[in-house]
């Protein structure tokens, strides 16, 4: 290779480097967005059709199932995919969606041991705590902050306005109807796999 | 002392390279990488790569650990303290030409 460059050429090889390894790392961001994405589509959907034809809101326990099969898949493609090495944005978005698995699990089980202790001690009516929209929101602003840590306005920009239209669907559905589970299948569309896709296409 | 001696700062002429420079610029974005990722980042053949490899880790820029991912060998390297310090006087060196030559 040639060493007698100049200056100029050396910061440029500097900021090449840098910038293609930065774009190597976003572009393997964009499968995980989709298998995610589609995962979480998928599953809303198939819960609010058991939901509806059964009537028991217990389906939607599948949301574990679903972190169980994503996991496994997860491993599976980072197995397959080109080796990239750790990062600071890397492990940044890594603990963002960790923490956000942490706090939506933990969400969950909290709201059902409330309910138990409320069954058992005999307090009648229903827990008034909106699931859907606490964990619609966590995702919302973890899909932005992602955006954000990969300097990726598409994931920034698709994640606010999936976030807020599909806040707006659930705000206008009625209580305890299946169809609220339905702005999963709307968020996992538009703030997970249209940016994965975006983010695949564009950063070749 | 001529004017362009207090101006520029002398280039490291280990970093005054190309491969060795991207290998660099790599690593110090990275916590570590191996030795297949900085062969497909640099487009440099592994012969080439590993003599440059070599040169970086004796001078104490980079630490190069071998072992083993399953039953497949690996080589991973990581910049050093020392290689950082390097790295920014190698930048800064930089600015001082194009700042010398916009004047």
């Amino acid at each position: 290779m040639e060493n007698n460059f100049s200056a100029e050429n050396s910061l440029r090889l500097i900021a090449e480097t840098i910038e293609r390894s930065r774009r190597t790392i976003a572009k393997n961001s964009g499968k995980p967005l989709i298998l995610w994405g589609s995962l979480v589509a998928l599953t809303a959907v198939v819960i609010y059709i058991l939901w509806s034809l059964t009537g028991s809101p217990a389906w939607n326990f599948l949301w574990f199932a679903m972190s169980a099969v994503g996991a496994v898949a997860m491993r599976s493609m980072m197995r397959n995919s080109e080796k990239v090495p750790d990062t600071e944005i890397s492990r940044t978005l890594g603990k963002i969606w960790m923490w956000f698995g942490i706090f939506s699990t933990g969400f969950f089980a909290l709201v059902w041991a409330a309910w138990g202790v409320r069954c058992a001690v005999g307090i009648e009516g229903p827990l008034r705590v909106d699931l859907t929209l606490v964990i619609l929101l966590m995702m919302g602003l973890c899909g932005t902050l992602s955006g954000a840590v990969l300097k990726f306005k598409p994931i920034t920009v698709s994640s606010v306005v999936a976030t807020a239209l599909s806040a707006l669907f659930l705000m206008v559905m009625p209580d305890g109807s299946p169809v609220r589970i339905l702005t999963f299948a709307i968020l996992g569309a538009f703030a997970l796999i249209v940016p994965g896709v975006i983010l695949q296409k564009q950063v070749k | 002392m001529p004017e362009n001696e207090k101006t520029f700062k002398p280039l490291d002429p280990l970093l005054h390279s190309e491969l060795r420079l991207a290998v660099m610029s790599i690593l110090i974005g990275a916590d570590s990488a191996d030795f297949v990722y900085l062969k497909a980042e640099t487009g440099a053949t592994s012969g080439n790569l590993s003599v440059q490899l070599d040169k970086l880790q004796q001078a104490g820029y980079i630490e190069v650990t071998k072992g083993f991912k399953g039953k497949v060998p690996q080589t991973v390297c990581r910049i050093t303290e020392h290689g950082r310090d390097a790295f920014a006087a190698y930048v800064e060196a930089l600015r001082s030409y194009i700042s010398a030559g916009n004047r």
